[in-house]
């Protein structure tokens, strides 16, 4: 089944083997070789911890289940403390082709629930496939030229 | 996608990587080989409110593509040591700045003065013209391979050129064939 | 301070702002359009 970025951000991240509830969702951090979630941002801040796709037990419509509390931890690296502090959001970024043509700003990014797999990128009325995706950054997202108009 | 840009367009324009989607420099000076007509590098400037030069610079083979919004790179690696780099672009000839450049017909005739060049951008990088201030005033466009001869202060061309100063880009861009035809270059 | 003394620091923290802008665009913007030298 597939979800989107937009409608995930502040939905409860909860522990299976505890059902407490650890934080909401603040951002996705996405792997640009793979085109998949790779990993869950909860929280902000000081508190902002990273949950691995691996360490889901199911990332569902109402609430995002984690195999338990010690999966989260904190940023390891720059490019995890970039994405914890929300530098590496694709929602809101602009959207370049290799070309180096300017071709609107992501909206929305869909994906499948159950991998984690990228579906498409939403610029405006159009969807980019995943595949399309060449790289992503503070900047900007690259997308192949086949996303030119 | 090939389209016609102005150096003065280019330059500013940051430099971006297509594998990591982040802003390493931005555009400082265009270089160009007039005879062969073709970009042949850039400077750089670091990116950043205070910032200057940059110490990189990029042949035009570390390009990945000239775009209306970017120079894009295919990553920080692309960016290239001076000492690696073609004499023409790590040690750009200064006193060789077309800019300002009064441009003179073999018969003498001053057409107007070089207010920047037109290049032809996608994959590579093709100069096909120069802006000028016409000599009688307004804005116009003459086509490339034009000049015979560019020393930094004038460039001088061919006579036919005169009838080929154009209004736009548009007509600049309809005109090179022809112009090189009859320059018996094509 | 009264208001003018920091209104004063306010206005030399902006021009000096200001210059160092105007002085590093100057040194980025600096150059051009530069032909290669000749072969021949």
């Amino acid at each position: 089944m597939n979800d989107s970025f937009c409608h995930s951000v502040g939905r409860k991240v909860v522990s299976r083997a505890s059902a407490k509830e650890l934080g909401a969702v603040e951002h996705l951090l996405v792997d640009d070789q793979q085109r998949n979630v790779a990993a869950v941002v909860v929280g902000r801040g000081k508190k902002a911890r990273l949950v691995e796709w691996a360490r889901l037990s199911g990332f569902g419509p109402d609430a995002v289940m984690v195999v338990d509390e010690g999966a989260l931890r904190p940023p390891g690296d720059d490019r995890e403390r970039s994405a914890a502090d929300g530098k590496l959001e694709l929602v809101g970024r602009r959207a370049l082709s290799e070309r180096g043509n300017e071709l609107g700003t992501i909206d929305d990014v869909t994906f499948d629930a159950d991998t984690g797999a990228l579906v498409d990128l939403v610029i405006g009325e159009r969807r980019a496939p995943a595949g399309s995706l060449l790289g992503s950054g503070s900047y900007a997202v690259v997308l192949d030229k086949s996303q030119e108009p | 996608m090939n389209l016609l840009m102005t150096a003065s367009q280019i330059r500013g324009l940051p430099v971006v990587t297509v594998r990591s989607g982040e802003d390493i420099a931005e555009v400082r000076d265009v270089i160009y080989d007039p005879e062969a007509g073709r970009l042949v590098g850039l400077t750089l400037n670091r990116r950043g409110f205070l910032a200057g030069r940059s110490h990189d610079v990029l042949p035009v083979e570390a390009i990945h593509a000239i775009g209306q919004h970017a120079v894009m790179v295919l990553d920080e690696s692309s960016l290239v040591d001076p000492v690696d780099a073609p004499d023409d672009v790590a040690h750009p000839a200064t006193e060789r700045n077309v800019l300002g450049n009064d441009v003179l017909t073999e018969g003498g005739t001053s057409l107007g003065k070089v207010t920047d060049l037109v290049l032809l951008v996608g994959s590579t990088g093709e100069v096909v013209g120069y802006q000028i201030d016409k000599a009688d005033g307004g804005q116009g466009y003459i086509p490339l391979p034009a000049q015979l001869s560019v020393s930094g202060v004038a460039l001088v061309v061919p006579n036919i050129t005169e009838e080929f100063v154009q209004e736009d880009l548009v007509g600049l861009g309809a005109t090179v064939d022809e112009f090189r035809s009859r320059l018996g270059l094509t | 301070m009264s208001v003018i003394g920091w209104l004063i620091v306010a206005v030399i923290v902006l021009v000096v702002v200001a210059a160092l802008f105007v002085i590093t665009r100057r040194r980025r913007r600096g150059g051009g359009v530069f032909a290669t030298r000749s072969k021949r």
